[in-house]
């Protein structure tokens, strides 16, 4: 009986592990995103922004962007980009998981991923220890790029920088509208996403001469907030400074409404406050926030490209894009025209190409300068950050005052006169 | 400061309330036949989903919705006793300890399995925003919450006390053979425990899904605070559990805000190992 | 007899081909796993299973042990075996300073007891700047080496070393079951005040047996800290962790040498596969079907999978 026990065992795990057959010219590329779990409606958006991208680098498009025009890769007779989605339900170790499944089982080239900046320090680090060339895509804590890593790579510019704008924001605003703001609370989830923004945002406070009046952390999965949220409130702020993930940006803005609690702004770290299940859930209460960003769809006014490849986003998912599944478009992109670069599929070869990597402005659905790798820490150094503002339920680009298109509506409206 | 610190005391006091409601169930268990139920979580996690579903799929607000929620919950706990429970009643209390134990994983499996583990919450439930009482805001949905949960608890003491089924029920837990001698089927009280003890937590899953994210974990956060809540007041002790949960709610939220929100839970199991180690019957139990 | 130690044998030589025969990473990665939580669950059968006390919170235990290692490793540069031996006398402290108080409580209060210091240990850690908080601590790549206790290109290193803490933890297990001290225990859980009756220092044997269950579970900490290279308190001091070494033993056999081994390949590929197939919903699956298995044990057979196939036994 044992024996026939055993034997099952062993025939299951022979089944399994069957070979899988794949085609020969596909470029197989892993996609590590969180598809369940709290940030499930931003892990969806996110992959339907990298689907977007290889369909359009597939085929023939219009564009002035690279492999737009072409359809498939040109370098590799036309080879098709296949993109092998990965769910890592927003936990680290499951990141490492499906990022070492992908690359050991569904054989991918290279990956791209994965949001929560918890997640991608894991996926990362078993990119790096099997040499397959990770792309990130939408994680800004600086820490990941100061690893040393030689595979991992980001496009999206990092809290260091982004931290930075809400004070040059805020700089611009005193010697504009005469406000100045001078003290400010912290509220922030307690993952590596938040307390590296933390950091940052204290550093930067101190030089541009801001006082920080309190800091209080939560764990990410809190199914409520009301001790945070009155703690934040005895610390008299005049602004909250918040980093969020979309279950508890809402559920903090729900428990603000409940302790009538309206600071003069709440500026938010981007993440959950720019999803877009962000206004569907608050509606009306959603309006006034402003958001650190990296996209904006009325950045089109100066971009026309933005608005026909967001127009083509809305149009296959229904939703709106914005920053999470910019990025996550821009990164695949960028991967793709470096594989093609590359001409072959050997990671060592997509690593080299990466390096080498100078997409111009121009070409990108982003407000960047362009993407050109640090050659040490692989981190792009023409990102740069702007300052949405939600006003009747959309994004409004308020800041550089250069780019903007709306004026930034301050102070925030109590909640009785909304 | 005295301002935020009676608003504290408040959200205590509200949440507190809602601990009583869900301990409440637990101890009318433990007390009517000596099984802790590990599932109890669960069923709270069940009745939120309920709720939700009502919602979403008939546009029904878990106010209106939560007669029927209790109603079903109530079945499922007459259906959880004679087919999980009955035939261990007997059993030695690993054997317990493991069926129930058992229970809590299978309700969290297929809640994951229906309906994924993403979280969800309903929008726009007619309970929202606050009100000002006395300068201090309390939401809403929290308030109908606690006074849903006061009038419930209120109504099983009622029973225990006043209505023949419930000393009925009283006196199967205090002493079975008694009980039987005197013409009591304890089956059929058992199976009413269970049925009211789930019941009881149906109600506070359907007030809860007014304001709560639901999600297939979510059954642990309030259950674990249960364990404690009815330790405190004396396991099978249905005022003692009463009294005990605002206790606990209290502490909870006051050691957040003094100390630190993220230290909440570390002040909440201290206080039941304080409790088991000092007075083991908790505050009026009688074991 | 002799047939039990032939089969041993056959099921030890596949152990032992196994990588030789499967040499893609992710059967080796389920075999490991396996056999990780094999040793888990033969280090709560200790005390949860010959000793009847049901412990929710030996998390702890491997959280010390996978810290311990991270931290001195990570901040000190300290061999990751030495790391491991440091994190044996913690976790041993832990089980002293938990256990004392918590096992003059009996039944339900004590499996609470349990989750309540298991609770407070990794609310503790998830505050500890030191320990890196809620992010957790990423261990440094260093070059591969059994003496740096990593290896990046092949899991082949790491398989022979869990086996090797596997065999170590079956030994330990058997030798506590044929010695005096074992028997003690099997006195403890079947009747505790019949044991003190008749001499035996009832507190002293629980200690022993939180002990030596701390130890096992210890050294499990310190694999998965070396295998995984980043930890944080989710992955190493959950409840549900806690659980999952408990659900292991109770599907193959409470108190039995190789119940948590048969637990074990129960429940590991069941939970890989169903999540690689099915994704999260999958965990659904897995979920639901090891706790029917865990009830219908529960009710039917408290000796498990393995008293179905083992005649002979208690």
């Amino acid at each position: 009986m044992k024996k026939l026990f055993k034997v099952i065992c062993v025939l299951a795990l022979i089944f399994y592990f069957v070979p899988l057959s794949y085609g020969q010219d596909e470029i197989r590329i892993g996609v590590i995103f969180p598809l369940t779990g709290p940030a499930a409606s931003t892990g969806q958006v996110l992959l339907e922004g990298v689907k977007l991208a290889a369909d359009i680098v597939n085929t023939k498009n219009n564009l002035n962007m690279p492999l737009a025009k072409t359809a498939g890769l040109p370098n590799l007779k036309g080879a098709k980009i296949k993109i092998i989605p990965g769910d890592h339900q927003g936990k680290p170790e499951i990141g490492m998981a499906e990022a070492e499944r992908l690359i050991t089982q569904e054989k991918v080239v290279a990956m791209i991923g994965a949001y929560h900046s918890a997640v991608t320090a894991t996926a990362s680090q078993a990119a790096e220890r099997y040499g397959i060339p990770f792309v990130n895509d939408s994680s800004t804590s600086p820490t990941l790029t100061e690893r040393g890593f030689k595979w991992f790579f980001r496009t999206t510019p990092n809290d260091d920088i982004l931290s930075e704008n809400f004070f040059q924001f805020l700089n611009d605003l005193s010697k504009k509208k005469k406000i100045k703001v001078d003290s400010i609370a912290l509220l922030s989830e307690n993952t590596l996403f938040g307390t590296d923004s933390v950091k940052f945002q204290k550093k930067y406070a101190e030089k541009y001469g801001y006082n920080i009046v309190g800091t209080v952390l939560y764990p990410a999965k809190s199914t409520q907030l009301t001790s945070e949220v009155q703690k934040v409130k005895s610390y008299n702020p005049r602004i909250i400074l918040q980093t969020s993930y979309i279950a508890d940006a809402i559920l903090s803005m729900k428990t603000y409404r409940e302790l009538n609690f309206a600071p003069e702004a709440i500026l938010a770290n981007d993440a959950g406050f720019i999803d877009p299940e962000f206004v569907k859930a608050l509606g009306k209460n959603a309006d006034y926030i402003a958001s650190r960003e990296v996209w904006a769809k009325d950045l089109t006014l100066k971009k026309p490209m933005i608005k026909t490849v967001a127009d083509m986003f809305e149009k296959r998912t229904g939703k709106k894009m914005d920053g999470s599944s910019a990025r996550a478009f821009t990164a695949t992109i960028v991967l793709a025209d470096a594989i093609n670069r590359a001409g072959s599929t050997e990671p060592v070869k997509i690593q080299k190409a990466l390096l080498e990597t100078d997409v111009k402005g121009e070409q990108l659905v982003m407000p960047w300068g362009g993407v050109k790798f640090d050659p040490k820490t692989h981190q792009n150094m023409l990102g740069k950050g702007i300052i949405v503002q939600i006003q009747n339920g959309e994004y409004y680009t308020v800041w550089p005052f250069d780019l903007a298109t709306k004026e930034v509506v301050w102070p925030f409206p109590k909640w009785e006169k909304r | 400061m005295e301002g935020d610190l009676i608003q504290t005391l408040v959200s205590g006091l509200l949440i507190g309330f809602i601990y009583a409601l869900i301990a409440v169930g637990l101890t009318m268990i433990f007390g009517v036949m000596d099984i802790v139920n590990f599932a109890h979580g669960e069923y709270l996690m069940i009745a939120m989903y309920f709720a939700y579903w009502f919602f979403i799929l008939f546009a029904l607000d878990p106010l209106q919705s939560l007669p029927v929620v209790t109603i079903l919950l109530f079945g499922l706990g007459i259906i959880t006793y004679y087919v999980f429970i009955k035939p261990i009643i007997r059993a030695p209390m690993l054997t317990q300890i493991f069926v129930t134990f058992g229970l809590l994983i299978f309700w969290r499996g297929v809640a994951q399995f229906l309906w994924t583990v993403d979280y969800r919450m309903i929008p726009q439930a007619i309970l929202s925003g606050n009100i000002n009482i006395f300068g201090v805001y309390v939401g809403v949905p929290q308030i109908v919450a606690a006074v849903g949960a006061i009038l419930c608890n209120g109504l099983i003491l009622w029973f225990l006390k006043g209505t023949r089924l419930g000393m009925a029920l009283e006196a199967v837990a205090e002493d079975k053979e008694a009980a039987r001698l005197m013409g009591i089927n304890s089956d059929r009280m058992f199976a009413l425990a269970w049925g009211i003890g789930i019941a009881t937590v149906g109600i506070a899953g359907a007030l809860l899904a007014s304001f709560y994210y639901v999600f297939p974990e979510v059954g642990s956060n309030f259950c674990l605070t249960a364990f404690v809540v009815v330790a405190l007041g004396g396991f099978g002790s249905v005022a003692g559990a009463f009294i005990a949960g605002i206790i606990v709610g209290i502490v909870e939220v006051l050691s957040g805000f003094l100390i630190a929100p993220s230290l909440k839970l570390l002040f909440v199991w201290s206080l039941y190992l304080a409790v088991v180690f000092v007075r083991p019957q908790g505050l009026m139990g009688r074991k | 007899m002799k047939k039990n130690i032939i089969f041993f044998l056959i099921f030890l030589g596949g152990l032992i081909t196994f990588p030789f025969v499967f040499e893609n990473p992710f059967p080796r990665h389920l075999v490991i796993m396996i056999l990780l939580y094999a040793t888990m669950g033969i280090g709560w059968n200790i005390i949860g299973g010959y000793t009847g006390q049901i412990s929710f919170g030996n998390a702890a235990f491997f959280g010390v042990g996978a810290y311990t290692t991270a931290i001195l490793l990570t901040n000190h540069g300290i061999s990751p075996w030495l790391g491991m031996l440091a994190g044996c006398g913690f976790s041993i402290i832990l089980a002293a300073v938990a256990g004392y108080p918590c096992f003059r409580l009996r039944g339900h209060y004590f499996t609470i007891a349990t989750i309540a210091v298991g609770e407070i240990v990794g609310v503790a850690f998830m505050n500890w700047d030191y320990v890196g908080a809620s992010v957790g601590i990423y261990l440094p790549l260093l070059d591969e080496s059994l003496m740096n206790f990593e290896f990046h290109t092949t899991k082949l290193p790491y398989y022979y070393i869990i086996l090797g803490m596997f065999l170590f933890a079956l030994t330990v297990c058997y030798a506590v079951e044929k010695s005096r001290m074992g028997y003690y225990f099997r006195a403890i859980k079947d009747d505790p005040d019949a044991a003190r009756s008749l001499g035996i220092n009832v507190q002293r044997y629980k200690l022993y047996a939180f002990s030596i269950s701390a130890v096992l579970t210890s050294i499990c900490g310190t694999f998965y800290a070396q295998y995984v290279l980043y930890i944080h308190p989710s992955s190493t001091m959950d409840l549900m962790m806690s659980i999952h070494m408990c659900i292991i033993v109770l599907i193959g056999g409470l108190g039995q040498l190789f119940g948590p081994v048969v637990g074990a390949i129960v429940f590991v590929p069941l939970t890989e596969l169903t999540r690689v197939y099915l994704g999260s919903a999958g965990q659904g699956i897995d979920l639901i079907i090891y706790s029917l298995l865990v009830i219908l044990m529960a009710i039917l057979r408290p000796q498990g999978i393995w008293g179905l196939f083992s005649r002979g036994s208690k």
